[in-house]
């Protein structure tokens, strides 16, 4: 079992061990597991190699080491990578130009010590929230691999669900970091809205579109975190905001006001979904109940924004290749290319509505929780959730609870924890993850709540 | 008349479709008819969603 970024970077650091032994033994895990799971769709072991060789060189002429020294780490397929072609899911980029220059978010990683192992599965051009993708195979979810791993993000949660890696890289439109994290039983942190840089990744919805990253435990996000951030001139998007380093606010502990949000966050949570918030916000010593009106519309405006963002974006090529796109994909594409501007409008009016309505409630309290998907993983090639009664088509359904969100850019910190309910003894072995959602620019908090509920063994990554 | 003179969002499909470029065959335009309905159902919970007449909308979104 590959060990927390912050173990394996101190042990590299004291010379328990060096980058290179610690990369041969990620090569191990990753091709002993991978197979099973179909995370990754290309590795980069050559490259991972230079800059495993690079950090014991430094170590061995008693330089400082990055904070990231050694650290494995691997990119959902949508970051450039230099010299590889950015899939972002799809057949139709396969023949595009390898890419000149790694995404800004992968370079600050590679300038914090951490090494490449590869590039990650992911539903194809990130729509949807399985990983069940028509040109690259379906990825497994690795608590149960009849299972699915989530989307669109499902390569990136996996592999640290896995054990192969410790941090991984994701994106999140509507709930692609989030509901994979959930499903697979990881940590995932959404950061708000242009904390972290887009730049060299390949877009979806670009006014809904963040990164962000997965890890085995919450230093590990931290880290990474705190590695990524700082403007970023490659994306118009990105906030003009000094970095504010988050891992010494980990050790924050009370005096945070926390709401538990009701009305549609409960409704739309299946009895497992409901358990896994009660247990945090016992944990956290949460008992006040809130609620966001807007939650629906807001949901309903992320829905069609990202249509009409996304049909728009892909509309030439859908003109002239509409056959290379995939099945699950193309359709819904060219549906949303075709919605009126004033459904748009109208999406946009509700979405400032809604990001007041929340900021309204961050008067009241510092952090809200709620479950980050409605269930635990479904089956793959199920069509439909049944939640408390409702059905609800699976691919559309398992963002209900995320679209609200990340609908309005708040920050996210998702954290795996384990209700043990459910009709089977499978069902019972599976995670739900709990949204600890912040107020604007406000990680350090979402952080801070989930290294309490780690601490306090409610929130945890479980290996099989 | 077709069938398509029947069902207003398969009309409003058909010549958005055809306004934008698109070229495809019957069997691809159900499909599409399909996704769209879904679309328009949830527009439809926004459009109800009641708003002041100058509620400022979010093009360019910064938190």
């Amino acid at each position: 079992m590959i060990g927390s970024a912050a173990e394996i970077a101190l042990q590299i650091g004291s010379g328990v061990r060096s980058a290179a032994s610690v990369l041969a033994a990620t090569q191990s895990l990753i091709q002993a597991r991978n197979p099973a799971l179909n995370c990754f769709t290309a590795t980069t072991f050559e490259r991972a190699q230079r800059e495993a060789a690079a950090i014991d060189e430094l170590r061995s002429k008693g330089r400082p080491l990055p904070p990231l020294a050694g650290v494995p780490y691997a990119v959902k397929n949508l970051f450039d990578v230099e010299g590889m072609t950015t899939l972002a899911g799809a057949k139709i980029n396969a023949a595009n130009a390898p890419a000149i220059a790694d995404a800004t978010i992968v370079a600050r990683m590679s300038r914090a010590g951490a090494v490449l192992l590869g590039a990650l599965n992911m539903e194809e051009l990130a729509y949807g929230f399985l990983t069940e993708n028509h040109h690259y195979g379906t990825t497994r979810n690795p608590r149960d691999p009849e299972r699915g791993a989530g989307g669109s993000s499902g390569g990136s949660a996996a592999a640290v669900g896995a054990g192969m890696l410790p941090i991984t890289l994701g994106s999140d439109t509507s709930g692609s970091i989030r509901v994979p994290a959930s499903l697979c039983g990881v940590f995932g942190l959404k950061p708000t809205y242009g904390r972290l840089s887009r730049g060299g990744t390949y877009p979806f919805v670009n006014s809904l579109d963040h990164v962000g990253p997965f890890a085995n435990d919450v230093l590990g996000l931290a880290l990474a975190y705190d590695a990524m951030q700082g403007p970023d001139p490659r994306d118009p998007a990105c906030a003009q905001r000094a970095i504010e380093p988050t891992v010494a606010a980990l050790a924050l502990t009370g005096g945070i006001r926390i709401g538990i949000l009701g009305g549609w966050f409960n409704e739309w949570a299946d009895p497992a979904a409901r358990r896994a918030v009660q247990s945090a916000a016992a944990a956290l010593g949460a008992t006040q109940w809130t609620e966001l009106k807007s939650a629906e519309v807001a949901r309903a405006a992320a829905y069609v924004i990202t249509a009409a963002e996304g049909g728009a974006l892909h509309r030439p090529r859908l003109r002239t290749q509409y056959e290379e796109f995939g099945p699950s994909s193309r359709a819904r594409l060219a549906a949303g290319s075709l919605i009126p501007a004033s459904w748009v409008v109208q999406a946009q009016r509700v979405r400032r509505h809604a990001y007041r309505e929340a900021l309204d409630l961050f008067g009241r309290f510092d952090l809200l929780i709620a479950a980050a998907a409605p269930a635990v993983a479904p089956r793959i090639g199920q069509e439909t959730l049944l939640i408390n009664g409702r059905s609800i088509p699976t691919k559309a359904g398992l963002g209900v609870l995320t679209q609200p969100i990340s609908c309005i850019g708040l920050p996210v910190c998702t954290v795996p924890v384990w209700p043990g309910e459910g009709d089977t003894a499978a069902e019972r072995a599976l995670p739900v993850g709990v949204q600890l959602i912040g107020a604007p620019w406000r990680e350090d908090l979402c952080l801070a709540a989930a290294r309490t509920l780690e601490q306090a063994g409610i929130a945890q990554i479980r290996l099989r | 008349m077709t069938e398509a003179d029947d069902n207003p969002l398969e009309s409003y499909v058909r010549a958005a479709l055809s306004l934008q470029g698109y070229a495809f065959d019957d069997a691809q335009i159900a499909e599409i008819v399909l996704q769209f309905s879904r679309l328009e159902a949830i527009a439809k919970t926004l459009s109800e969603w009641p708003l002041p007449f100058a509620a400022e909308a979010a093009p360019v979104f910064r938190p």
